[in-house]
């Protein structure tokens, strides 16, 4: 433990909330072990990914082989998953429910945050307690009324109709985190706002917001992801393939008989979906560590 | 030192009553959108949920059902399946939340780390927790397959012990492998927000605790780790609310069988496959209540900052 | 709006089970009231009506469209025989919507439009062994008259899979029977379980594979044996008949041969498609699977060593088997029954049966369909198959079906992994058999 070292943000970025430039402190200075413990850390992540890339090159009889290299790789997967035109709609799909459900969801979450971090407000362990029961009930229990009721209201096998409730599981995780990271902006930065005659909500807006973003890139990392991967909702309210997204296609995947699991085909689009997750990850990491001067500040 | 100041407690100035209620009206409306969006998609379906508990429906007459009232949970409670589901799933979210939060936290130390080739770990990191729960369930299901599994060939070949256990086929080494494939894909989720909480700790404090002397060790259990707390909690909470659902994993990997049931599988099988609706209505709701109380034994008793918010009466 | 109920509720309720705490009772009822009315309760009974009958002539005079609902359409035998259906009909124009990935999914697929009177789909792809469940249920129409019109076309083992109550609730579209797959050149044919398990034994390659992991697969691979060691599950009258000589007998058989080699262990976390891949490797002489293995293997390198079989007898005893397969249901609530009819007159004609089974790899209805000429090139141990089908025997047929087999899985499982013994298992299965069977 003696060896890491803590990156440090520097007191000069204080003033500059989005700070793009950082200093790499102790880049080459990296002991030995913490090296060892990233090719731990990569490799127990990997592995069972290398797994599913493997599973992803192979077709027919070499499936039961088990080689840990596939001896005659094929891209025949990708190709069939990439022809397919339910996948490629799906990933619409797809992107768009997440992409939608992650933004409302970090709007409407972070208002209510910011109330129950920094506003007086009545009965704020009630409102928390009742937010979180709604992640808490079992989804098994309400997928069928809520089948019966969206068909009745024309949501059913409609984006929209799939928007609504991801967005609904999506607000407790998002509400959590950014109460959690709001309470940890220092008062301070507020108070002088309001000093300046700055009203709660621009006080919001120009001081809390701003030093949140690493919360924010977070919380949308968090939200995005289960949204994406989320299933039971997603098969349950949908029918058809205009609106099915990924997790439902790939399931709809065919082998060749019910009894048949595609391993290829499945693993192929695994692999291909993960790409817009990196990207989002890639354009979102940079933020998690950009507004990080909150500390700074107290001094 | 800065702990004080990191988790403010009400230290608000005093302020006229009237911006007080200006402010409980700002309140009020920037929780409102969320509340109402919960409660007109999540409302009625509970409501209903709970209605179907409290009654029994025909599985063998069309349209004869009777009311019941708390029966379907005195049964429920008096059966040994609801128990050994409960042991079994809070088993499984010991192991594996603990093991998230450690191993999570490591992480998280590591993702703040300055080096290059940062970026690449972050995302490589996080790819695990990208993979849609089935398919993760199915690779690790086909990398612990007796004879062509990744793992059981890896291990005969080298030798080792393990090589030729049936693992989903035992007792014990089950839950091992849903414990692993549970922390392989989710620790990303705590170490993520971890590594955000790591972000708002300031240089000072550490320059303060190095001018005191402190070793690193000490400065990350006397600073870090408490300052750490909030963050931790908050992955704590999550991840235990979802460990203790558990329902895909061994769905997948053994259907409950050699001590994997858990109780979301119950209420499942209830539920759906027998469509003992009432019954199943029952389990799903005594499960949804043992998660609300560890949930708020949590936000009470953990510490960090939720709990500094549910704690204020304002 | 009209939450789907599981049952009707209110109207029906039992009085005599209301219980003694009134001020509770009516509170509760309140609360009940009060939420019912929100949600737009009060549907009308539909139980105790008769349920409404297809017309078989209807069919001919059929126009507009038709929905079929399923399991995701593996083989494509569904979406293939909704175009030419529509090719061949003209008036009717048939489509395939596919609503569940895996057969458990479609369950709850089907069963949750069912209770919502969902008027979405015309007919369901019905596994067999929901029957029972969903007739029991009012949510399917009575094809009685129309299976009678049908009969003397289908294999009567198939038929029978429809029936719940002395009525027809479906017609049966393909079946299913289980075959065993041998390495010819390591074993000998499988002419008896025995013989099987024993020539499993003899060497290390030459082990037996079935799937034994612990769901419906497993109750399948115990009755085949049970049922042709003489054993039964209930019997006609519906009587539990399981806590039998036979089930001890099998039971201690698949055991021992978990424990003397003819079973690798592995068969523990097998279902159909670990233990094929499991076969592919080459590393085992028998597998239990169904018909659609033979394409599949047919592919890999021991396509020129695998013969097929039909399931053997128990020693003494005589082979059966345990009959598979999907069925064509029409549900109550179809706004296009005629239509349905006339789906139903193409997928089970004689003609179309051939491509059944030369287009889909998939077990006919129609004995003569095993003899054409065509279909022997395409499937060439068409002959086993159909022996296979003729001496298979449903699972136990009652509305709470899942409970039963739950009973048998679970139960099984815990003696094949060594966790209960034969004795306590067999009691524990037949106490929960009974209590399935007086669900309320």
């Amino acid at each position: 433990m003696s060896t890491l070292i803590a990156e440090r943000p520097t007191a000069e970025l204080a003033t500059r909330p989005k700070a793009p430039k950082r200093r790499l402190r102790g880049e080459s200075k990296l002991h030995p072990l913490v090296w060892v413990f990233v090719v731990a850390v990569m490799a127990f992540s990997l592995i069972p990914f290398y797994w599913l890339v493997n599973t992803s090159l192979k077709k027919g009889a070499s499936l039961s082989q088990g080689e840990l290299f596939p001896s005659q790789p094929t891209l025949e997967n990708y190709l069939v998953v990439f022809q397919n035109p339910e996948f490629l709609l799906a990933l619409r799909n797809s992107v768009i429910i997440a992409v939608v459900t992650t933004t409302v969801a970090l709007v409407f979450a972070s208002f209510a945050a910011y109330a129950l971090a920094r506003l007086k407000m009545r009965r704020k362990a009630m409102i928390l307690t009742l937010i979180l029961s709604v992640t808490t009930f079992p989804a098994i229990a309400i997928a069928a009324p809520m089948f019966s009721i969206w068909r009745d209201i024309g949501l059913y096998d409609t984006l929209l109709g799939l928007i609504i409730p991801k967005l609904t599981f999506a607000l407790p995780l998002a509400i959590y985190t950014l109460t959690s990271f709001f309470k940890e902006i220092p008062r301070e930065l507020e108070e002088s706002a309001y000093m300046d005659g700055a009203t709660p909500f621009v006080a919001f807006r120009k001081v809390i917001l701003p030093l949140a973003v690493p919360g924010l890139a977070t919380t949308a990392i968090l939200v995005f992801i289960s949204v994406w991967n989320e299933f039971l909702l997603a098969v349950t309210l949908t029918t058809s393939p205009e609106s099915r997204p990924v997790p439902v296609a790939i399931a709809f995947f065919s082998g060749t008989s019910e009894f048949d699991q595609p391993l290829g085909t499945i693993s192929a689009a695994s692999v291909i979906i993960t790409v817009p997750l990196v990207i989002l990850v890639l354009v979102c990491q940079k933020r998690i560590v950009s507004g990080m001067t909150a500390g700074a500040v107290k001094g | 030192m800065a702990t004080k100041t990191l988790q403010p407690g009400r230290a608000a100035p005093a302020k006229t009553s009237g911006r007080d209620r200006a402010e409980r009206r700002l309140a009020f409306r920037m929780t409102a959108p969320s509340l109402v969006i919960m409660a007109l998609v999540a409302a009625v379906p509970i409501g209903y949920a709970i209605w179907l508990s409290l009654n029994q429906y025909s599985v063998r007459t069309a349209g004869l059902s009777r009311f019941v009232g708390l029966e379907n949970y005195i049964n429920a409670l008096a059966s040994q399946e609801w128990w050994a589901a409960f042991g079994q799933t809070f088993l499984f979210a010991g192991l594996s939340v603990s093991l998230e939060l450690v191993l999570g936290t490591a992480m998280a130390l590591l993702l703040n780390l300055a080096f290059k080739g940062r970026a690449v770990l972050r995302t490589v990191v996080l790819l695990p927790y990208a993979i849609i729960t089935v398919v993760s369930a199915i690779t690790w299901q086909t990398m612990f397959q007796p004879n062509m599994g990744l793992v059981t060939n890896v291990l005969s070949t080298l030798g080792l012990p393990g090589g030729d256990v049936v693992w989903l086929g035992e007792h014990g080494y089950a839950m091992a492998v849903i414990v692993m494939a549970d922390v392989w894909k989710t620790t990303p989720f705590a170490a993520l927000i971890i590594l955000a909480g790591l972000q708002v700790i300031s240089a000072e404090t550490y320059e303060a605790a190095e001018l005191d002397g402190a070793s690193k060790w000490q400065t990350f259990v006397n600073i870090t780790l408490p300052l750490l707390r909030p963050a931790i909690v908050l992955a704590a909470i999550f991840r235990t609310m979802d460990a203790l659902r558990v329902f895909d994993l061994p769905f997948v990997l053994t259907r409950g069988a050699n001590g994997t049931e858990s109780m979301s599988m119950l209420a499942y099988t209830q539920l759906r496959e027998n469509r003992l609706v009432g019954e199943g209505s029952a389990l799903s709701i005594l499960t949804f209540l043992t998660v609300m109380v560890v949930s708020v034994i949590y936000v009470r008793f953990a510490g960090g900052n939720i709990r500094d918010v549910a704690k204020e009466e304002q | 709006m009209d939450l789907n109920r599981p049952a009707f509720p209110l109207q029906s309720q039992n009085n005599a089970a209301a219980p003694r705490n009134r001020k509770a009772l009516a509170a509760t009822a309140l609360a009940a009231a009060l939420l019912l009315s929100a949600c737009g309760g009060g549907a009308a009974p539909q139980g105790a009506e008769q349920a409404a009958a297809a017309d078989p002539a209807s069919g001919a005079n059929a126009s507009g469209a038709v929905n079929i609902c399923g399991v995701k359409d593996a083989s494509g035998i569904y979406k293939g025989t909704a175009e030419a259906f529509t090719k061949a009909n003209g008036k009717v124009t048939a489509k395939y919507t596919e609503i569940g990935a895996t057969t458990d999914e479609a369950r709850t697929q089907i069963v949750q439009r069912l209770e919502g009177k969902s008027t979405e789909c015309d007919l369901f792809i019905t596994d067999v062994i929901w029957t029972s469940e969903f007739a029991s249920q009012g949510w399917l129409l009575d094809q009685t008259k129309l299976v009678e019109a049908n009969k003397d076309r289908l294999i009567p083992s198939t038929v029978e899979t429809t029936k719940y109550q002395d009525k027809y609730w479906g017609s049966p579209f393909f079946t299913n029977a289980g075959l065993i797959y041998y390495q010819k050149d390591k074993v000998a044919k499988p002419e008896s379980w025995q013989q099987l398990y024993a020539e499993a034994a003899k060497a290390p390659g030459n082990g037996y594979v079935y799937q034994g992991k612990q769901y419906e697969g497993l109750t399948v691979n115990f009755l085949e044996m049970l049922y042709s060691a003489g054993g039964e599950v209930l019997d006609d009258q519906g009587d539990v008949k399981i806590d039998s000589k036979e089930t001890r007998d099998v039971l201690n058989f698949m055991s021992d041969g978990l424990k003397n080699g003819s079973a690798d262990r592995a068969v523990l976390t097998y279902n159909e498609d670990p233990a094929r891949l499991a076969y592919e490797s080459g590393d085992f002489g028998y597998q239990r699977n169904w018909p659609h293995v033979y394409r599949l293997l047919n592919a890999t390198p021991l396509a020129s060593s695998f013969a097929v079989a039909p399931l053997p007898a128990w020693e003494g005893g005589k082979a059966s088997g345990v009959l598979g397969g999907w069925n064509l249901a029409i549900s109550a609530h179809s706004t296009n029954q005629a239509g349905a009819v006339a789906f139903i007159d193409y997928a089970t004609s004689p003609e179309w049966q051939k491509h059944v089974a030369m287009d889909y790899s998939q077990a006919p209805v129609n004995e003569a369909a095993y003899s054409d000429a065509a279909v022997l090139q395409k499937m060439p141990f068409a002959t086993e198959l159909l022996a296979s089908v003729k001496g298979a025997k449903p699972r136990p047929i009652s509305p709470v079906y899942p409970q039963i087999s739950q009973a048998i899985y679970k139960n099984v499982y815990a003696v094949l992994s060594g966790t209960a013994s034969t004795e306590d298992a067999v009691q524990k299965m037949a106490e929960e058999i009974t209590t399935a069977k007086a669900s309320f």
